[in-house]
Order: C-alpha cells, then structure tokens, then sequence
C-alpha cells in the first residue's frame, strides 16, 4: 500500500467534549450532539461562529430510529449553514469521523473543524440487536436466526484455541477496563469486580459471558480539530494528529482466520507509517483500543503490532497494560467500563487520548510520562479497521 | 436475469426478509418535555429565546443552533397564527382516492421563529387561503396526553 505521507499540513486537537453514557437518555440524539460539541468548544476556547465545517459521525441509522442521521444531527453539530458531512463504517465510526475531520484541515480546506459523534442505542425496540441482525448476508446466514454474539463468540474461540489463551487471562480485561472506569465522570458501568466474577456471570453464547460484553449506551461525543496556525494562536498544548489509516475486509467473514484481525493491521501500518513509527510498542506510550468484548482489546492490540500474536494475554496478566504499566490500555475504562454508544465510543477513545497527552485525565492519568498515543475501532461485520495517532505539542 | 424481463418479483426464485425492530421509543428530549407539558396543561403553545442571538424558537429548543449557547428563557404563545402555506391531500399514502380531501398547513406564530405543521379543519377547501388566520381546536384538558395530535386541528379563527 503506498500512501503519500507528504500531507499538506499539520492538523491539531485543541478541545474534546462528552455526554454522560447511559442505558436510555432523556436528550434527544440532537440535544446529546449538542452537549459533547459546546463541551469540546468550551475546552478549545472557541465559539460555533469560529468552526467552519462539521463532521458528523453516526452509525446505522436504525439505532436512533431516524433516517438520514447526519443532516437529523446537524443542527445540533453546529451544521446548520456550514459545510457538514457525515460519515460512517460501522463500529470503527467513532476514530474514523477525527480522520475525516483530519483530512478536512489537512488537505487547506478548513482551518476550524467540528467531529461530533452521537449514538442513542435505548430507541430500538425489543433490542439494539435486531438491528445488527441485518449485516449478515440475507441468503446465506440470516435464515440461520443469527445473533450478533455467535460471531464475536465463533472469533473468540478461535481466538483462544489458536493462541492457547485462557479464559480467566481474558477476564482480566473486563476486570481491569470497569475499574479504569471508576474514575470516569462519563461511565455507565463502572465496577469493581473479579476474575471469579466474569467467569461465574451467565454463559449467554459459549464463550462469552455476561460480564464480557459492554452495555447498550446512549451517549455523544466531540472534538475540535484545528489547522498549525489556529493551534499555535490558541493554545501552548496542541495534540498532533500524526498518522492516521483505515482498511476494510470483506462482508464475507468466512473468508480469513479470525484469530487475527489483519484489517487492523493494515490500518496500523498506514497510520505508523505516516507518524514515523517503527516500533509501535516501545514508541506508543498509552493506547485506546477497541473493547466491545474483553477479548477485542486482546486480538486488536495484537492487530495493532501493540504486542505479538497470542502475546496480549500474558502482557495483560504481567499487569503491563494497566494505567501504571509500561504500555496502559484503556486506561479511560474503555466500552467495557465507560459505554458503548457506538460511533461515540469510539471518538470517547479519541478524547482520552487528548486528554491523556495533554495530562489532563485527573484521576485516570497514566502514572509514565505520555507524548505519543493511538486509539483504535473495529466494526461492521468484523472487517472495518480505524486508527489515529497523536503526540503531544 | 434482470427484474424487467420476469416481470413479477416473486417470478424469480427469492428469500422473504424483514428489519425485525418491532418499533422505537422516541424521547422528546429537554426542550420538547416542556413543550409537550405545556401543551397538555395549559393548552398553549411553548417557545424558547436565545437571548444572545435574540432569536426565538417555536417549538422549544434546549440550545441554540446558530451560537451553540443553552437557552433557559421559555415562554407561550397563543395557538393562533397565520397559515404561511398550505396542501390538500385527494389520495392517501397506500394512493386510495379519499373521501373527504385533507388540508395541511405550515402555520407559524405571532413573534416568534418557526411553526407547526398541522390540519386544518371547520372549512370548506375552496375558502383556505395563504395568509389565513387559524387557531388551534384542542381535546378537552382531561384527554390530552401531551402529544401533538392534543391539537385536533387549526380552524379558521
């Protein structure tokens, strides 16, 4: 893959905002938009009249339950009589929307860019899950009766067998993610719980467990991205974003060995390519990876190049990845912890990162001094891989 | 084997599939609580100002979309206004002839931004005109349920 890493400018994070996450929110999806925007705005010390184009960052619309989510959104993005676009690849929405917002100021375009992601997962009804049904292939898969957890359960096991990785080491994950959690202002399910704990909640589709998989949220999130020559005006703690990268894999799931997610890789490599890195685990100080189940955090940092393959279990178990470990993951609390209000979960990895490099995540600062960090999400059927990197200014 | 040449759909070997979500449940949000509680206590309508841009909005909104600031200023407003356009509607949705034709108006209010859309009714089609002046017919206090069918529709005021 070539990818001109010759950009034509330099494009910073100043400011990042959040709703709280919750099982079902009053707001309406427009009202949450609002919320996380005003919030990244206050932070960057700006005003809607300084932003001159939005990004809008949803997931499917049959979450919310209204149609053309991006142009619903708008107004309360700030959207309304600017330059707005909404984009969307399943659950890896949430970092690919700061990429898009990215591009926006990198290509000259704009030199003020507002990313807003929002998700209101509470409206569909009996559950979320009867719209995720609809990714399967019609023919071939949905007269099966499938449930969005056989897959993640089908990659699990993989997972595990390929790499012999046991379930109590991929407890330690929920463990760790829903204690990060407890110092999250944000979080939904916080908790201090075990490894007994994970391994004795009910077994829902072997081998995934209650206490493995994050919650239904409704929630939003946003962040300001601006051009060199507005952060440098604005702000003395710019955040770059260094490298960015996004692949997707084929709907036909069938089609690779699920114990590795090679789509992650891809984007990885684009975006360390771009940032200069050649050694992501010694050169990326805090990370945000993808955590909608326990052993996504584990097979995505694999991806990532964060360590090697079967090699997360025991880095996790060695306590490296916790908030004052060598290489702290999740140390917002992650969907696990925090919330999964899909596209805005994702852009909530993207905010810990900023305030982490900014030494501005109070009570869930990692203790090692943080300059270069990477969030990550997954999504779709399993295929979709996004990732962002940024240094400190 | 393109659609054209079978014909029918159902000519060609297919599989029956549905979006399986039996329904939503909305929230009106922070704004729109209020509106609707007005609406169902009082019987008016409910605005709200954002005093930086000294713009107003009907129906209530929680912040302002044009300067972002979070609007705390409520006030009502009469449910009578002036029809700014109209449509009536000869065939339904399913494209059945219908009986009686329905009018339809954008009906917006004295001092403030914004409106309803909303039926018209008390009137023959041949006397709506835009520009009318309408008010609202409401269900009796004890049947309204804070909805926007507790308008039953605008007659000629």
């Amino acid at each position: 893959m070539k990818t001109n890493i010759y950009v034509k400018r330099r494009v910073a994070v100043v400011g990042a905002g959040l709703t709280l996450f919750r099982r079902r929110m009053l707001e309406t999806p427009k009202e949450l938009a609002w919320e996380a925007a005003k919030m990244a705005l206050d932070w960057a010390g700006l005003e809607l009249d300084d932003v001159d184009a939005v990004v809008i960052g949803s997931a499917p619309d049959a979450f919310d339950g209204v149609h053309m989510k991006g142009e619903y959104l708008a107004d309360g993005s700030g959207g309304w009589g600017r330059p707005t676009m909404r984009v969307y690849v399943g659950g890896g929405t949430g970092v690919f929307t700061p990429i898009a917002g990215w591009w926006h100021v990198a290509s000259g375009l704009f030199d003020v860019v507002l990313v807003v992601a929002e998700e209101k997962m509470s409206p569909a009804q009996p559950h979320p899950q009867f719209v995720f049904k609809h990714i399967w292939d019609p023919i071939l898969e949905r007269p099966l009766n499938p449930n969005l957890i056989w897959i993640f359960a089908m990659e699990m096991h993989r997972y595990m067998y390929k790499y012999n990785v046991r379930k109590e080491d991929i407890a330690l994950v929920s463990v760790k993610n829903k204690r990060n959690a407890l110092d999250h202002p944000a979080a939904q399910l916080a908790a201090k719980i075990t490894v007994e704990d994970v391994l004795n909640s009910e077994v829902l589709v072997y081998p995934v467990q209650r206490l493995d998989i994050s919650p239904v949220t409704d929630g939003a999130a946003a962040l300001v991205m601006v051009s060199e020559k507005v952060a440098r005006r604005i702000t003395d703690s710019p955040v770059w974003v260094e490298g960015v990268g996004w692949a997707l894999d084929s709907t036909q799931w069938t089609n690779r060995e699920l114990a590795y997610p090679k789509y992650v890789e891809v984007a990885a490599r684009m975006a360390y390519r771009m940032a200069g890195i050649n050694n992501p685990r010694k050169e990326i100080d805090v990370a945000e990876v993808y955590d909608p189940f326990d052993y996504k955090e584990l097979h995505h940092m694999e991806g990532l190049m964060l360590a090697r393959k079967g090699e997360a279990p025991i880095l996790t178990r060695e306590g490296v990845t916790e908030r004052d470990g060598d290489l702290p993951v999740n140390p917002s609390g992650g969907l696990l912890g925090v919330g999964n209000p899909i596209a805005a979960a994702g852009l909530m990895k993207v905010a810990e990162i900023f305030w982490q490099l900014r030494g501005e995540a109070g009570g869930r600062q990692v203790k090692k001094p943080a300059y270069t960090g990477l969030a990550q999400a997954w999504g779709d059927l399993m295929q979709a891989g996004t990732v962002i990197v940024m240094r400190a200014g | 084997m393109s659609w054209d040449k079978v014909g029918l759909p159902t000519k060609l070997r297919h599989w029956y599939g549905d979006m399986e979500v039996e329904g939503y449940l909305y929230t009106a949000g922070i704004a729109g609580e209020k509106f609707f509680k007005t609406l169902k206590e009082r019987g008016k309508l409910l605005a709200s100002r954002c005093m930086k841009c000294d713009v107003s909005y009907l129906p209530a909104r929680a912040y302002c979309p044009s300067c972002f600031s979070e609007i705390t200023e409520y006030f009502e407003v009469e449910p009578e206004g002036n029809v700014e356009t109209y449509t009536i509607l000869r065939v339904g949705v399913d494209g059945e002839k219908l009986e009686e034709p329905v009018i339809v108006a954008f009906i917006t209010f004295d001092g403030v931004n914004g409106g309803l859309i909303h039926r018209l009714g008390e009137m023959d089609e041949k006397d709506v005109e835009i520009g009318m002046r309408v008010k609202a017919v409401l269900k009796p206090t004890d049947e309204r349920r804070g909805e926007i069918t507790d308008i039953l529709y605008f007659k000629p005021a």
